[in-house]
């Protein structure tokens, strides 16, 4: 093993303190999985770095989160992870293992002649399905295409539709795209009318909710230092739709703005999660 | 490099037996990080009652870093929260040979604050056209606690360290560690050239590991 140069023990320290990108931290990684000392060197910075949180002027969190931890955390682990000490069994296992590769390898010429015979059905099995698979990707690809232009369509004939009701000159209509990169093709329209104070969003292709979070809407009026609250709603689990008839909490003046956020069950009056929606 | 006689220096100078007088020895670790290894592992086996002890042990350092790093309270609670959930189902996964359970717990704490900051910082930027402040993130100052001595022996230990290194070394790594920000915008803020950053990166946190950090 080579006592690591210079540039290793600088790109350690960028790779402990997660400041390297791209080509560089690829090739760092490659690099770090068959180079053992530049290991125990990124072990050591990462050691280091950790001992930085101490610079961090000194807090404490409120009394209560403890509690709130301690309650959503299970009374007995499902699954008990117990270590095994590899050691101790070694002799027994190999004395164990022995005896069964002897009485293996007596079965194994009878099985292999029968496996053979198995395995060229299981292929041609295999072979058929792989034909099937492709097809239903096939498949599934073009119902996908038709899906995202028909939730086009419906999103272009409600703005029409809406377009024809009312006074548009007055209702403000925003088309909401995602933030989300596993479901970039979830959008929103949304449509507020300022004289009644209250408006519709149809959501499409949002990802389906735990039980313990719900969307929630924005609504961001430059007269307020932060976004309106405009209510929560959850979308229908199997297609990811939602009409959603909301009012803000406040009287909004003018809307520069729609943004949906996911947050816990039943809202928050300062947006906490991350972003889904927003536009336009 | 640090050398020996400066290494030496240093450690007369923060005035604690903990500090490694050779840089090659690696430090036996201290009792309390042995403590620590032990609750995890009983964590990971189910036990709630060393689960309530680490948490009474890590809270107040992970909560200070996530609040440095995020600026906001209760962000910083929502993301201490997440932490300690997540820490119960992985404790399993946790190698005292592979360092430490605190440096564990702050890597995890302080990579889940820079995934939040770098999103709220893209969502600044969808929204700083029209919005007047960002989807609800306040600038709220933290607490003002400049002032307020180190509490814990480690802590102390840490900051006479981080006192004795060039102020700009200090500043390129707390801006490294606190910031969430690449390396070329540390460069930036710093405005000085992109090498010479990496250089007292380096440089700073070498000598940080020399003076106080135990080799796992």
């Amino acid at each position: 093993m080579s006592t690591p140069t210079e540039q290793q023990e600088e790109l350690a320290t960028l790779y402990a303190l997660r400041l390297l990108e791209g080509t560089e931290l690829e090739q760092f990684e490659a690099e770090l999985a068959h180079n053992p000392e530049l290991r125990r060197l990124v072990e050591e910075f990462h050691a280091s770095g950790a001992l930085l949180a101490h610079m961090a002027p000194p807090a404490a969190p409120s009394a209560a989160l403890k509690s709130r931890i301690m309650a959503r955390i299970p009374e007995k682990r499902s699954a008990k992870v117990v270590p095994f000490r590899l050691t101790g069994w070694l002799p027994l296992a190999a004395a164990a293992g022995f005896a069964l590769v002897a009485a293996w390898m007596a079965q194994l010429y009878f099985v292999t002649r029968t496996e053979n015979s198995l395995l060229r059905d299981q292929q041609a099995l295999a072979d058929t399905m792989v034909r099937s698979l492709r097809s239903q990707l096939e498949t599934e690809r073009l119902l996908t295409v038709a899906e995202r232009e028909a939730s086009a369509g419906r999103i272009a004939a409600l703005t029409r539709q809406m377009q024809e009701q009312g006074d548009l000159a007055q209702f403000k209509i925003a088309t909401l795209a995602s933030l989300l990169a596993d479901s970039p093709q979830a959008q929103a329209v949304a449509v507020w009318n300022p004289t009644l104070q209250e408006g519709v969003l149809t959501v499409e292709n949002l990802p389906a909710l735990e039980a313990d979070k719900d969307y929630q809407l924005w609504v961001i009026d430059p007269q307020y230092p932060i976004p309106v609250d405009g209510g929560v709603f959850r979308v229908d689990p199997r297609t990811g739709q939602a009409r959603y008839q909301f009012k803000a909490d406040k009287p909004v003046a003018t809307v520069a703005k729609f943004a949906v956020s996911l947050e816990r069950k039943g809202g928050v009056p300062k947006a906490e999660g991350p972003m889904v929606l927003i536009g336009p | 490099m640090l050398s020996l006689s400066a290494a030496c220096a240093a450690a007369s100078a923060l005035g604690d037996s903990r500090v490694r007088m050779n840089p090659d020895d690696p430090a036996p670790p201290e009792p309390r990080q042995i403590e620590d290894a032990r609750l995890m592992r009983r964590i990971a086996e189910g036990d709630r009652e060393a689960f309530g002890a680490l948490y009474d042990r890590f809270s107040r350092p992970l909560y200070a870093t996530a609040l440095r790093i995020l600026n906001d309270a209760s962000e910083a609670e929502d993301l201490l929260q997440d932490v300690f959930l997540a820490l119960w189902e992985k404790a399993g996964d946790f190698e005292p040979g592979r360092g430490t359970a605190f440096s564990w717990a702050v890597t995890f704490t302080r990579n889940r604050a820079i995934d939040r900051i770098r999103m709220r910082r893209r969502r600044a930027e969808l929204l700083d056209q029209s919005a007047p402040a960002d989807i609800g993130y306040a600038d709220d100052s933290g607490p003002d606690s400049a002032d307020q001595a180190a509490s814990s022996e480690q802590s102390s230990l840490v900051r006479s360290a981080m006192a004795s290194l060039p102020p700009e070394q200090r500043a390129a790594l707390e801006l490294a560690f606190f910031s969430g920000l690449t390396q070329q915008e540390i460069a930036a803020r710093l405005s000085e050239p992109l090498g010479t950053v990496k250089a007292r990166i380096r440089r700073g946190l070498i000598r940080l590991r020399d003076l106080v950090a135990f080799r796992p």
